[in-house]
C-alpha cells in the first residue's frame, strides 16, 4: 500500500539534510522555486536521527510520515580516512542503507532517490565509465568498504523492485564541491580541503602544500548542479538502473588545474608545492554522462572557475560556521 | 585479544550444524578422526540461534566462548526460490554474515572461515573461473541477492584483515551434494532434487520430470569431501582469499549425466522427460581448482556416481528424517 494518493502533495524527506548535496537540494527548493505548492520538504541532520540505529530511523520517519525520500545519509570522508577504516565504512554504510531503505518499503514510500559516488567504480575498467559498469570489477582498493556499501545500494533497489516492485533508483555524482562541503584538511574532499589549505597558507604566509602530485584527473560538479539535477531525478526520472550526473568528459582535468582556480578565487599569490609521498588515489576515473544528455540535452553546468569562486567566497564568509 | 593462548586446544563452532556441509562435518570430526585430542566442536543450528538476530548470536558466543569459527550458516534454496525472493535473501544473509563476523572480531575469534559458492561467480565471464575473479562482474541473476550478499563476506574478511589483523577467511566450494541435503522438490539443490524426484516416480510408477533441459554443466563434490578439505583450511591454511573447493575441470559434466546415475542408483527404469519450459538456470559456471591443487597435489575426490550411491542410500533409509 502506497502512502501516497493522486491528490497529496509530496512529503519528501532528505537524509543526511545538512550535507554539502542536501545544503544545496536546500537551497534549490527554497530558493529557487524547487518546491511545488503543496509540498513539504523536511531536512534531517543526523542530530536528529541516527540511522544506523533502526528505532532511530523508524521513528522520524513515523514523526514525517514522508511520500518520498532523497537518500543522502553515510558516513563519508576523503581518501585518508578511507585507507584507515574500511571495515567501519563498509558496516555503517550496509546498516544506514539497509534501515532507510526497508524503513521506507515498510511505510509504503513511492520512491527514494539514493546517492552513489563515482568513486565505487571499478578501478581497472575502460573509459569513459557508464551506468552499466558499476560491478564490473572491484572498486579502488583504497576505499573498497565504502564502495561495496553504496554498490550495495543498486542491488537493493533491483531487489525491491523485483520482489515488490518498489521503484526505488540512484544518481551517480562524480567530485561534487560547493558550500557547507566538509573542508578539513584530512578528511574533507579534495577541493573543499583544499580550498581551507589556501585560505590558512595566505593568512599564514606559508607555502600551499598539496598532497599528491596532482596529475590524477578529474570531473567535478557543482553541488548546487547536483541539486537541481536531483530534483528532476526525484520528479522526472523512471529507470531503476541508477544515473550518473557529471559534466562531458571534456570537461575533466588535472587537480593542479583546479589548485590555480583556487588560488585566484582566494587571490594566493604564495608557493605552491606537491607532495609526491602523498598517495594520489584513483589517476582518473572518467564518466559519460550520455544517459543524463540524452534525457536533459540542454541541462547547463555551472563553470569550474564560477563555482570555484562562489564556494570561496562562501567559505571565506562562513568560516565560523564552516565544517573545518 | 585473541580468546585463545598457545596451551589451549581449539573451541570449535559451526554455525548451520545440522545442514548438507555441517552434517558432513560433523561426521568427519566424529567418525573420521577429525577431531584432535581435547578439542570441542560444537554443531548448531537454527533451532538454537536465529543468527539473523544479534541478541542471539552474541549469546550464542557467549555460551560456547568459541576460539574458532566455521560459518555455514545461511538462507539458502534452490534455483526456483531465489528467483522469487531475491530481496529477502540479501537481507537476511548480510545481518547473519555482519552478526557472526562481527561478534567473532568482538570476542577475539582467532579464524573464522566463512563458506561462500561457486554460483555467486560473475556470469558473464572467461572460463574457468579462479579465486581473483569473484568480483569481475554482476553474478547470474536468478539469485542475485543471494549471490551479493555471499560476496560481500569476502569484503568484509578484507575489512577485518585491514582494519584489525583478522586472519578470517572463506571457501569456495561448488556444486555440493551428499547426505543431510535439503531434498524438497522446488527448494532442494539439484541433485537432492533430483533424488527425490526419482525416489517418487519410481514409488508411483510415473515418469521422472526433470525441470530444465539438462544440458547446464556443473562440477559436483561429495559433501564428505567438501569436510575434509574444510577442516584442512581450518588449521592450515593461512591466507584472507579465499579457496575454491571443486573436482577439476575434467570433471565438468551435464546434468543429464548425473540424472543417469541417479537413476542407476535407485535402479529407476521408468521414462525420463526434460521440462524444457522450466528455467536452466547458468548453463556453466566451470571452476578452477588449480589453487587447492598446489596445496594438495594428492587429495582424492569420490568419484561422483560412488557419492551418488551413498547420497541415495542415505536418502532411502533416512527418508522419514530427510528434509523433503
Amino acid at each position: 500500500m502506497d502512502s501516497q494518493t493522486k491528490a497529496d502533495p509530496m512529503r519528501v524527506l532528505v537524509t543526511g539534510g545538512s550535507g554539502l548535496v542536501g545544503k544545496a537540494i536546500e537551497h534549490v527548493v527554497k530558493q529557487e522555486g524547487g518546491c511545488l505548492e503543496g509540498e513539504q520538504w523536511t531536512f534531517l541532520s543526523s542530530k536528529e536521527a541516527n540511522f544506523v540505529d533502526l528505532q532511530q530511523t523508524r521513528a522520524v520517519f513515523e514523526k514525517y510520515r514522508p511520500t518520498h525520500v532523497i537518500h543522502l545519509a553515510a558516513k563519508v570522508g576523503g581518501l585518508y580516512l578511507h585507507m584507515k577504516e574500511n571495515l567501519h565504512f563498509l558496516r555503517d554504510n550496509l546498516r544506514i542503507n539497509d534501515n532507510v531503505l526497508q524503513t521506507s518499503h515498510e511505510r509504503g514510500v513511492t520512491k527514494v532517490v539514493s546517492c552513489l559516488s563515482s568513486c565505487i567504480f571499478p578501478d581497472k575498467t575502460t573509459y569513459p565509465i557508464d551506468e552499466s559498469m558499476i560491478h564490473n570489477g572491484p572498486p579502488h582498493d583504497s576505499n573498497f568498504g565504502y564502495s561495496h556499501a553504496k554498490r550495495m545500494i543498486d542491488i537493493q533497489n533491483r531487489g525491491y523492485f523485483a520482489q515488490h516492485g518498489r521503484r526505488y533508483t540512484a544518481v551517480i555524482p562524480t567530485n561534487v564541491y560547493g558550500p557547507y562541503d566538509n573542508f578539513n584538511f584530512e578528511n574533507g574532499h579534495v577541493l573543499s580541503a583544499l580550498m581551507h589549505k589556501t585560505y590558512a597558507a595566505k593568512k599564514e604566509g606559508t607555502p600551499l602544500q598539496v598532497w599528491g602530485s596532482g596529475t590524477p584527473r578529474r570531473q567535478f560538479i557543482y553541488s548546487l548542479d547536483v541539486a537541481r539535477l536531483f530534483l528532476w531525478v526525484l520528479r522526472e526520472y523512471d529507470e531503476i538502473d541508477p544515473i550518473i550526473l557529471s559534466v562531458g568528459e571534456e570537461e575533466e582535468l588535472p587537480i593542479k588545474d583546479a589548485v590555480e582556480m583556487i588560488a585566484d578565487a582566494l587571490d594566493f599569490k604564495g608557493q605552491i608545492v606537491f607532495d609526491t609521498s602523498k598517495s594520489d588515489g584513483q589517476m582518473k576515473k572518467t564518466a559519460s554522462n550520455a544517459k543524463l544528455r540524452r534525457y536533459l540535452p540542454d541541462f547547463t553546468f555551472t563553470p569550474l572557475s564560477e563555482g570555484i569562486k562562489k564556494t570561496c567566497d562562501w567559505f571565506v564568509n562562513n568560516y565560523d560556521i564552516a565544517r573545518t
